[in-house]
């Protein structure tokens, strides 16, 4: 039953991410007020990729890829999706916060190969991006595990569906609304779009990507979406008993971001730092001290 | 448009998939651009067809070429569409490209582009409509449906020939062959040249 649960639970996450990818964009068409493409249409694009091939710029181009998209499976593995847990019994929120920095370290390794000063100026900004969010970030999950006692993420989920959703309790709201502050910024959608800038830099760490590499690159990138949106609901939204109420949640979590991605123009690396060590680092570290005073 | 029988998909997916998931470059070289940007925005969204724009060759298998070609530009055309993964396609748009159009008697564009590149279709018109886009769009799914637009098979058969048209205009080109040239055939089209010059 577990061994089938190792195959179900990252083959759940790839269907999500593609669809959500699908999603974003007839969207995106809808709120332009156009017809928009079909919803398939990122699983085209991949059959399509796959089927072409492109050239590689040396073994760690390949390899730093691999890797990306490695670290984000066994992310997976330690999230519960609705019951569905595999490596439920181990490390936990820690090693979620660990394995958080193996996606961009790969791109950065894949990228750092390819030698293209477009995707030089995409790396940095990706790794700056993710200092700004991981301070943030930090504070939460130690809000949340100071609250709950414990560093399980199932441990956690079950104690929600005793006492209720986590964002709507008086100690865990705040750190619940710092994490939506971030989402955009985890997500890389705008405002934080400043990575994958497609006018300015060319779509920075994609942009040696052809082939094979780009649709291994998009999986990535559905994965790594499904992760932000699915942390969110599991920590703050009580998780789900069922795989379909879960996949509701993070749907309208999602429809939230797109909004956002919609409405808000692209900022700058040091204007979204700016904001990222300003305002939800605040947010969550006063929620800290107010879960710390509750439980006192 | 046969994008959602399941049927076909079943059968060729490759083919079908290589039909609607066109990623464009556009490459701006003259007036021609001004049309695309109302083709790939909200007044006639080509994302409904499955083309979008993309930034860079590598990740594109649709060229688009919007203008005249001058000699410098055509340096960087060849570039980039070597640059591109096969199966690629490209689409003249505008006059200029096909004939020379306007720019007939300038002398430092060129006049058939496809003698440099191979070209799937041409869009004619000067300025052709934003709509002739999405018939040019209709008309290639027709051609890779039935295995006709093989402008990249062409390219890969007759490269000595390609080549050699490019470095008649261009000079030496710095970059290496794409496709391993023959010796006896490389030595042929210097005898060939020299017999022209004389």
């Amino acid at each position: 039953m577990q061994i089938l649960e190792f195959i179900l639970s990252p083959l759940m996450a790839l269907v999500i991410g593609i669809l959500f990818l699908g999603l974003s964009r007839k969207i995106m068409a809808r709120i332009h007020w156009r017809y928009g493409p079909p919803l398939a249409q990122p699983l085209i694009d991949i059959i399509r990729l796959f089927s072409q091939r492109s050239i590689s710029h040396g073994r760690l181009f390949s390899a730093g890829l691999v890797f990306a998209l490695a670290g984000s499976v066994v992310l997976i593995l330690f999230l519960p999706i609705g019951r569905i847990a595999p490596l439920s019994g181990s490390g936990g929120l820690l090693v979620i916060l660990y394995m958080m920095l193996l996606s961009p370290l790969g791109m950065a390794l894949s990228g750092g190969q390819a030698a293209n000063p477009n995707t030089s100026i995409g790396i940095s900004r990706k790794l700056l991006l993710t200092l700004g969010y991981e301070v943030p970030f930090v504070l939460i999950l130690l809000a949340v595990m100071t609250h709950f006692e414990t560093i399980s993420i199932v441990g956690i989920v079950e104690r929600q569906q005793q006492t209720g959703w986590a964002l709507f309790t008086s100690s865990l709201c705040i750190p619940g609304i710092a994490y939506l502050l971030i989402l955009p910024a985890i997500l890389g959608i705008r405002p934080f779009e400043m990575v994958k800038a497609a006018q300015e830099i060319a779509s920075g760490p994609m942009v040696e990507y052809g082939g094979q590499f780009l649709a291994l690159a998009t999986i990535q990138h559905a994965l790594s979406e499904f992760i932000g949106i699915a942390l969110f609901v599991n920590l703050f939204l009580g998780g789900a008993g069922n795989p379909l109420i879960f996949f509701i949640k993070m749907l309208v979590v999602f429809s939230l971001g797109l909004f956002v991605n919609a409405a808000l123009p692209r900022l700058r690396i040091e204007q979204a730092i700016r904001y990222l060590w300003r305002w939800p680092t605040l947010i969550a570290f006063v929620g800290l001290i107010v879960v710390l005073i509750i439980r006192r | 448009m046969d994008r959602n029988q399941l049927i076909k998909w079943l059968k060729a997916p490759v083919k079908m998939s290589h039909k609607y998931s066109l990623h464009a470059v556009y490459f701006c070289t003259g007036c021609g651009i001004i049309e695309v940007p109302p083709v790939i925005t909200a007044r006639w969204d080509a994302e409904r067809f499955g083309v979008l724009p993309v930034a860079t060759p590598r990740q594109a298998n649709l060229f688009l070429i919007t203008g005249y070609v001058s000699v410098k530009t055509l340096r960087a055309i060849i570039r980039t569409y070597e640059q591109m993964p096969v199966p690629n396609y490209t689409v003249g748009f505008g006059s200029c490209p096909i004939n020379g159009g306007m720019y007939w008697d300038s002398y430092n564009t060129i006049k058939h582009l496809d003698k440099y590149i191979p070209i799937d279709g041409w869009i004619a018109g000067c300025m052709p409509r934003p709509e002739a886009i999405f018939v040019a769009v209709t008309h290639l799914w027709t051609l890779i449906d039935k295995d006709m637009a093989d402008g990249y098979k062409r390219y890969r058969k007759h490269y000595r020939l390609y080549r050699a048209n490019q470095e008649r205009v261009l000079g030496k080109l710095e970059w290496p062959p794409l496709y391993p040239i023959e010796e006896r055939d490389e030595r042929r089209t210097q005898e060939k040249a020299v017999v022209d010059v004389q």
